[in-house]
C-alpha cells in the first residue's frame, strides 16, 4: 500500500492564511499546529539564536491573552502545548481534548494578530533560553554534536553556517524592536499555515478557521533570503574541543539533494541502505563486525531535522563514535571502504526491496505519532508540503515515488552524491594531553 | 491592510464545548496454558501493530550478585539465536519492516517490537525465538560488553546521570532501587554463563506478559498468539529481594563534583509510593498541581518569573516495591540556594495552604486531558495497558481514572502533599562544580561531597 488516503482538505483565506483539515474521529482528541515560513537559517545576521529566542517570546503574551494565559488556557482543557524552531520553519502547537477546538484556535489567533511582551519578558525568556543551551550544549557531553558543529565547517554562507542557538552576546544584544520587527516582517498570515486534525469535520474547521483569523489584516510578504551556498571543491575539516565525554567522535556531511527531485528519493534510500539501524551498512560493519566504533547513527538533514523539513542547502550525515585504539584517519578510512563499496558494486534488489518495505513502515508510524502529541508526523508533513510545495495532499502521495526507486539510481545517487571532494568532516574529541 | 468584512475579533477565551465520551477500544484478555498472559487492543490508526513482551524480573533480582546483569541478558539476547546469526535477525527484521528492542530496568525485562500488520506472524515468530532460544554467542557478548563499558564512561560525565545516580542511593540504600548502573568493573565481572543462567530462569511464560496494540482482530491475533507462544514450557518464578530501606532523618545535602560544569542539575526528593497504594492519585494530583504541567507551580516561579531554569518538572514515579517523589531543575550556577529556596518554598505552600477550586479544576482537566491524548494511537494506548497491567492493577482501573481524578479535592491534595511532600526530611543532590555551589548548597543541610566516580571526598 503507497497511495494512502488520509483525508485531507484545504483552503486560503483573503488574507492569505492557508488552512489544512485533516478530520480522524476515532478518539474526541484534536491536534492544531500554526508554521510560519521562518526558520533560524534567515534570522537577521549578527543576530544568532533570535529566531528561536522568539519563538519562546511567542508564549509571553498575545493581544488578548497576557503572559501565562497560553499556558494556563491550553492545561486547563487537558491539553499540552509546544513550539520548535527549525531550519526553514517555527511551529506551534497544541493536542487538547476536542471540546477545546475553539478556544485554541482563538489563542493561536490572537498571537497572530499581535504581541504584546515587554522588556520584563524578553529579560526572562533570555535568561530561560541561555539554561536551555547550557542543558542542551554547554554542559552535556556531545551536547550540539554535530547539528552546531557541522554548519559553520560546511558552509561559507551566514545564513547556513551560523550558530543556530545563539551565541549569548547575541542573545543580549536583542531587544523589544527587534522582537516586534521580526513579528511584523515573518509572521504574516500569508507566510503560515494552519493545521486541524482529529476529531473535527471539515466543514467546521474552516468555519472556525474563518471565525478566528479572517479578521487578522493581511501584511506583506518577506523578501525571499539568500541562501544559496557557493559550489565545494574542496573536503573541508574542522576540530572542537569535546569538554565531557571520554570517545572521540565525527561527522561526516555530503551535501543532500533538493527535495522533490529524483536524486532525493534515491538519496533516501540510499540513506537507509547506509544508516539503517543495526542492519545499515554503517553500523554493521563499523561497530558490528569491524568494532572500530561503539555507536554510529546518521541521516539525511540529521540529526535535528528529517527527510522533509528542509527547504535550502543541507547534508546527509554520518555520526561515529570510535574506540580511542583507532585514529580518526583509520576511522574514516573504514567509512571511505563503505562508500567505496556502495559507488563500485550498488546495491542488489534482496537489500533495496527490504528497505523499502522498513521506510513505508516508518512513515505510517511518522504520520501517527509524536511524543505526545498525536499525529504530530502528519501535521508537520502538511505543513512543509503546503508552505515549501504548495501542496498538502503530497503527504498521500510521496511514497510512491520511493517504492519506485531502482537500485541503478541508488547507485549513480552515491556517485554523484558521496564524493570527497564535496564532503565536510568535523572531528570532537578531548584536547590531547601533553607529555611531560 | 484588509480585513474581512463582518467578522469581529473576539477579546476573550472561547469556553469549552461539551465534552465527547472517552471511549476505550475493547480489549482482550486471556492467559495461555503456560501461564503466559496475553492483552490485546484493536486500534487501526495505521496498518501497523506494536507490543511489548514483559518478564516480571530485572535488574533488582540479581543485584546482590551483578548488578545490571538482566540488561545484559536482554541486549546480548537480540544477537542470536540457536537458527539466525545476529545480521540474519536484523536483516529479517527489516525485510518485514520492523523495530525491535531489548532491555532491562530494576523490575522488568522487555522485548519491544512494532511491525507492518501484513507480517505480523514473522516478527512474532521472530520474538517467540528470541525469547526462547537465544543462543548468547560469546564473541556478540564480548563486542556488547566493550560498548556498554564505554557508555558508562559517557555516562559519568553526564550531569543528569550522576543527579540520578546519587539520589537515588541516597533514598535506596543498599536496597537493589539504590544502583541506577553497574561499574565498569561490574560489567567486565559478567560471565557469560551467568546471562544465560538467567535467562532460563526468568524468560518463562508463567513470568511474562504480552500486550499488543495494533490493526488486527482481537480474535484472530490471540488465535495466532497461541499458534507461536503455546508451546511454550511452563516455569516457576521467585520475587526479588526486599531489602530493608535506610532510615532518611532530617535534610541531607549531597555534592556531587564535577569540575568545569556551567550549570547545576538540582534534585530533591523522598521516598513516597507505588501506583498499587491508596494515595497514588493524590499524589500525582499534588504532583501535577506543584511541577508536573507546564502550568505549574515550580515552572511559573522558578522559570517564567525567575529564568533561573529551562526544565523544571516534579514527577511521582512507582517501581514495584517502592516509589519516590523527586523534583530537578538545572539552574545557573549563581543561583543554585535561590532555586532551592524557591523549591522549598513551594513545597511548603503546598503542604500549608489549601489549593484553591479553580487550580484544582484546572489540573483535575489536564490530568483526565492528557489522559485521553493517550487513547489516540497506537503507542499511547500500549504504554497505558503496560504500565496498568503489569502492576496488576484493577480490571477497570483505566476504564474509571477518569472519574476517579474528577473526584479529588483540596484535601486530598493538601494530604498527599503533607504525607509526601516531605519538606523536613528531603534529600538534596546537587551536581555541579564545587568551587561555585559549595557554600550555596551547605546551607540547606548536613553536606556529603563526592566525584564523578562516586568516591565521597
Amino acid at each position: 500500500m503507497t497511495q494512502l488516503n488520509i483525508p485531507i482538505e484545504s483552503m486560503a483565506l483573503a488574507n492569505g492564511l492557508r488552512v489544512v483539515v485533516s478530520p480522524d474521529r476515532t478518539a474526541p482528541v484534536a491536534t492544531v499546529g500554526v508554521y510560519y515560513n521562518i526558520g533560524f537559517r534567515i534570522e537577521p545576521r549578527g543576530k544568532s539564536g533570535f529566531a528561536h529566542l522568539f519563538e519562546h517570546m511567542m508564549f509571553q503574551g498575545s493581544a488578548n491573552a497576557g503572559k501565562m494565559a497560553h499556558i494556563k488556557a491550553i492545561n486547563s482543557s487537558g491539553g499540552v502545548l509546544n513550539g520548535s524552531t527549525h531550519y526553514d520553519v517555527t511551529n506551534y502547537y497544541e493536542a487538547v481534548p476536542s471540546n477545546a477546538l475553539d478556544r485554541v484556535l482563538w489563542l493561536e489567533a490572537d498571537r497572530m494578530r499581535a504581541l504584546k511582551v515587554d522588556d520584563e519578558n524578553l529579560r526572562n525568556q533570555r535568561d530561560v533560553v541561555k539554561e536551555e543551551v547550557r542543558v542542551n550544549v554547554l554542559n552535556q557531553p556531545y551536547g550540539g554534536f554535530p547539528w552546531l558543529d557541522l554548519p559553520p565547517v560546511a558552509y561559507r554562507n551566514w545564513a547556513n553556517a551560523h550558530n543556530f542557538y545563539g551565541d549569548f552576546d547575541d542573545l543580549d544584544a536583542a531587544t523589544l524592536d527587534d522582537v516586534q520587527k521580526f513579528f511584523k516582517t515573518y509572521y504574516a498570515p500569508s507566510n503560515a499555515v494552519l493545521l486541524i486534525l482529529g476529531d473535527v469535520d471539515t466543514d467546521e474547521g474552516f468555519k472556525l478557521a474563518e471565525r478566528h483569523f479572517a479578521s487578522i489584516p493581511s501584511g506583506p510578504q518577506p523578501a525571499p533570503a539568500d541562501i544559496d551556498e557557493p559550489p565545494q571543491i574542496d573536503e573541508r575539516r574542522g576540530e572542537v574541543e569535546e569538554k565531557f565525554g571520554t570517545l572521540p567522535t565525527i561527522a561526516i556531511g555530503h551535501p543532500a539533494p533538493r527535495r522533490l527531485t529524483p536524486e532525493w528519493y534515491a538519496a533516501a534510500m540510499l540513506d537507509e541502505a547506509l544508516h539503517g539501524g543495526r542492519a545499515g551498512r554503517v553500523y554493521r560493519k563499523l561497530v558490528l563486525e569491524q568494532q572500530i566504533a561503539v555507536d554510529t547513527d546518521g541521516g539525511i538533514h540529521y540529526p535535528v531535522g528529517d527527510l522533509f523539513d528542509y527547504n535550502g542547502p543541507t547534508l546527509m550525515v554520518t555520526r561515529i563514535m570510535h574506540k580511542p585504539e583507532y585514529s580518526a584517519d583509520r576511522t574514516i578510512a573504514a567509512y571511505d571502504e563503505i562508500l567505496d563499496e556502495m559507488k563500485q558494486t550498488g546495491i542488489a534488489s534482496d537489500e533495496l526491496e527490504p528497505i523499502k518495505v522498513k521506510f513505508r513502515s516508518h512513515y505510517f508510524s511518522m504520520l501517527e505519532g509524536g511524543g505526545s502529541i498525536p499525529r504530530y508526523g502528519l501535521m508537520h508533513l502538511l505543513a512543509c508540503f503546503t508552505l515549501f510545495d504548495n501542496d498538502p495532499h503530497l503527504v498521500n502521495s510521496i511514497l510512491g515515488g520511493f517504492m519506485e526507486v531502482t537500485p541503478e539510481s541508488v547507485q549513480s545517487t552515491a556517485h554523484k552524491l558521496l564524493l570527497r571532494e564535496n564532503r565536510s568532516i568535523v572531528i570532537r574529541q578531548q584536547a590531547k594531553k601533553v607529555a611531560a | 491592510m484588509s480585513s474581512a468584512p463582518g467578522s469581529e475579533i473576539q477579546t476573550t477565551l472561547p469556553a469549552l464545548a461539551p465534552e465527547r465520551p472517552v471511549v476505550w477500544p475493547p480489549r482482550v484478555r486471556a492467559t495461555l496454558s503456560n501461564g503466559l498472559e496475553v492483552v490485546l487492543v484493536e486500534s487501526h490508526t495505521i496498518p501497523k501493530f506494536n507490543g511489548q513482551l514483559f518478564f516480571r524480573s530485572g535488574n533488582a533480582i540479581v543485584a546482590a550478585t551483578a548488578p545490571g546483569l538482566a540488561d545484559m541478558t536482554a541486549t546480548v539476547m537480540r544477537t542470536g539465536t540457536t537458527a539466525r546469526s545476529s545480521r540474519q535477525i536484523e536483516e529479517d527484521l527489516r525485510r518485514v519492516g520492523a523495530d525491535l528492542s531489548a532491555g532491562a530496568g530494576a523490575d522488568n525485562s522487555v522485548v519491544s517490537f512494532a511491525g507492518l500488520v501484513d507480517f505480523s506472524g514473522d516478527l512474532l515468530r521472530l520474538v517467540a525465538e528470541l525469547t526462547q532460544h537465544a543462543a548468547f554467542p560469546a564473541d556478540e557478548f564480548e563486542r556488547e560488553r566493550r560498548q556498554l563499558v564505554e557508555g558508562l564512561k559517557i555516562e559519568r560525565t553526564t550531569p543528569g546521570f550522576l543527579g540520578s545516580e546519587r539520589f537515588r542511593r541516597v533514598l535506596f540504600g543498599a536496597h537493589p532501587y539504590g544502583t541506577i548502573s553497574p561499574t565498569e568493573t561490574q560489567v567486565e565481572g559478567y560471565r557469560l554463563e551467568q546471562l544465560s543462567e538467567y535467562y532460563r530462569k526468568y524468560y518463562r511464560p508463567g513470568n511474562a506478559l504480552l500486550v499488543m496494540v495494533g490493526d488486527f482482530s482481537p480474535a484472530a491475533m490471540l488465535a495466532q498468539v497461541e499458534q507461536i507462544f503455546g508451546s511454550w514450557a511452563a516455569g516457576a518464578v521467585d520475587d526479588a529481594p526486599n531489602p530493608t530501606l535506610p532510615e532518611l532523618h532530617g535534610r541531607h545535602v549531597y555534592l556531587v563534583d564535577l569540575p568545569g560544569s556551567v550549570q547545576t542539575q538540582v534534585l530533591v526528593g523522598n521516598r513516597a509510593i507505588t501506583r498499587k497504594h491508596t494515595d497514588w492519585l493524590r499524589l500525582t494530583l499534588a504532583n501535577s498541581i506543584y511541577g508536573g504541567a507546564f502550568n505549574s507551580r515550580l515552572v511559573m516561579n522558578i522559570r517564567e518569573e525567575k529564568g533561573y531554569t529551562y526544565s523544571p518538572r516534579s514527577g511521582a514515579h512507582s517501581l514495584r516495591q517502592h516509589g519516590y517523589f523527586s523534583i530537578s531543575a538545572a539552574v545557573r550556577n549563581d543561583v543554585v540556594a535561590a532555586a532551592l529556596t524557591e523549591i522549598f518554598y513551594e513545597v511548603d505552600r503546598m503542604r500549608s495552604t489549601p489549593v484553591g477550586e479553580d487550580e484544582l479544576a484546572d489540573a483535575r482537566n489536564y490530568m483526565t486531558g492528557v489522559f485521553s491524548l493517550g487513547l489516540a494511537t497506537q503507542d499511547g494506548l500500549a504504554g497505558q495497558l503496560a504500565s496498568a497491567t503489569l502492576e496488576r492493577m484493577p480490571e477497570d482501573y483505566l476504564e474509571t481514572y477518569r472519574e476517579r481524578i474528577l473526584k479529588l479535592t483540596s484535601a486530598d491534595v493538601l494530604d498527599a502533599a503533607q504525607k509526601y511532600f516531605d519538606s523536613a526530611n528531603a534529600q538534596v543532590v546537587v551536581v555541579g562544580d564545587r568551587t561555585k555551589i559549595e557554600s550555596q548548597a551547605a546551607t540547606f543541610g548536613q553536606l556529603e561531597v563526592y566525584d564523578a566516580q562516586g568516591q565521597r571526598i
